[in-house]
């Protein structure tokens, strides 16, 4: 079946996996409700960046490693400044 | 210029001055703190800090807060980085208040009461500041309260039975020919005999878990003959009471993997709870259904209901509604809190709806299994259930 999602999200999800693998999902998702109180499958690119601090903290807490975190950051930031165009399809 | 450099003057004692008086404010608060930067990194600790879990300053500062702060189980096991109340808090972007276990140096478990926030400036998360309360003392004192229950609780089912015993030997002309009023007397102490052991059966059971003490045996369990067990059982409640009980399973069979014990708790607890709660010719409903991989059950009523304002705080500790305080004060506030801390327990959810004046659903769900298997584990148990 092919729907149509929110191309950010997945992408978020995506990058997100890299770093916290299956549990990236239900960490954006948490981290989207809690701080923007909205609908994570509804998150645009200046979400993403409001988020970033509360990611930087959250994940900084589950790992010691500092530059995977910048890393991580680094690549939500190029996400929020990307050209992205919105509503692709996603099967 | 003279101006401009006691204007800087005055500023750089008013920003030293403010650091003094945050180091102060730091060193002064009577609990644990620690506050760590965006990276987890530990940037400030008190000397209460210090000493609940025996470090030294240096040994502290600068470290990743997971690596010197560990926060460990009952059983010793380290909490999951992800379950830590500090993490829950950055997660939540909310302070977070409970109760762990720290692990001092020397490897010893400290209780503790925890309250972790992120600290916000302007809006944006900097760090996060995590304050905690050595609680031994109170466990020792929660545990010796646990203690005495259960013992009393132990001793006062002898007595109890004799007294029952006797009772019932009264009652039924063994000893001798009663009067009218002598059975009213004997009725009475009969009842409220029943409900002593009640009590004491529910103090035990929420010791036994308080204390860790209530071990879990999962099997496979046919609900559907539980549920029937249970209804036989508390036939002759309802049928004082003047209250229909009714079933309704359906065809397909209600199989679960569960501990049968705690599960009887949970459905005998909510029935009894609901014959308690409905007037006079209402009716109790048990049912049963399963659904996917849940199976699914219900006790309702067509009782007094709980009243919105108190559903909130219905599973608390010796918390009664209004409405129940109103119509019947013997009661202890016990039961839906027993029945909760079971179901936490097994691990399953309880849920419920109510509407004040018209009844209540109570839910809990477990996960169900092949019905297959059902022959084979309840003769391996030698139970039949």
């Amino acid at each position: 079946m092919v729907e149509k999602q929110n191309n950010i999200y997945w992408r978020l999800v995506d990058i997100t996996s890299h770093y916290l693998g299956p549990a990236a999902e239900r960490f954006i998702d948490r981290q989207v409700q809690n701080h923007l109180n909205k609908d994570p499958k509804k998150i645009t690119q200046k979400d993403v960046e409001k988020l970033m601090d509360w990611i930087r903290g959250a994940v900084s807490l589950l790992t010691d490693n500092e530059n995977l975190v910048e890393d991580y950051i680094g690549e939500l930031k190029k996400l929020s400044k990307d050209k992205i165009s919105r509503g692709t399809d996603r099967k | 210029m003279a101006k401009t450099e006691t204007k800087d003057n005055n500023s750089l004692t008013s920003k030293t001055t403010n650091k003094l008086f945050i180091d102060a404010l730091f060193s002064s608060i009577g609990d644990g703190a620690i506050a760590t930067d965006e990276f987890s990194r530990i940037v400030r600790i008190n000397s209460v800090g210090l000493s609940i879990l025996g470090l030294k300053e240096e040994e502290v500062v600068g470290k990743w807060y997971p690596s010197i702060v560990k926060s460990v189980g009952e059983d010793g096991q380290e909490v999951k980085l992800m379950e830590r109340l500090i993490t829950k808090a950055y997660i939540t972007g909310k302070p977070v208040t409970g109760r762990a276990y720290y692990l001092h140096k020397d490897g010893h478990k400290i209780p503790v009461s925890v309250t972790a926030s992120p600290i916000l400036l302007k809006g944006r998360p900097i760090g996060a500041i995590n304050l905690y309360r050595d609680i031994t003392q109170e466990y020792e004192i929660d545990r010796m309260k646990s203690e005495f229950i259960s013992l009393a609780s132990h001793q006062l089912r002898t007595p109890l039975s004799s007294i029952k015993t006797y009772s019932h030997m009264l009652l039924e002309g063994y000893m001798g020919k009663i009067n009218r009023d002598q059975r009213f007397a004997l009725k009475s102490v009969i009842d409220a005999s029943d409900r002593m052991n009640q009590l004491t059966d529910t103090l035990l059971n929420i010791t036994r878990i308080e204390s860790g003490s209530m071990t879990i045996s999962k099997k496979v369990v046919d609900l559907k003959k539980l549920a029937k067990k249970v209804v036989s059982e508390q036939s002759i409640d309802a049928e004082t009471k003047n209250i229909a009980v009714k079933l309704r399973l359906q065809d397909k069979p209600a199989v679960a993997n569960t501990d049968p014990f705690i599960t009887k708790e949970i459905m005998s607890n909510l029935v009894s709870n609901a014959l308690k709660y409905t007037p006079p010719l209402g009716r109790v409903t048990i049912s049963i259904k399963t659904d996917k991989d849940r199976v699914v059950c219900c006790v309702s009523d067509t009782g007094i209901g709980i009243p919105k304002q108190s559903q909130e705080k219905i599973f608390n500790k010796f918390f009664r509604a209004p409405n129940v305080l109103a119509r019947d004060t013997t009661g202890t506030g016990l039961g839906l809190y027993l029945i909760k801390s079971l179901a936490d327990r097994i691990n399953i959810p309880i849920w419920f709806e109510s509407i004040t004046g018209k009844g209540s659903k109570f839910y809990f769900s477990l996960p169900a299994c092949m019905p297959k298997n059902t022959n084979k584990t309840t003769k391996e148990s030698g139970k039949s259930l």
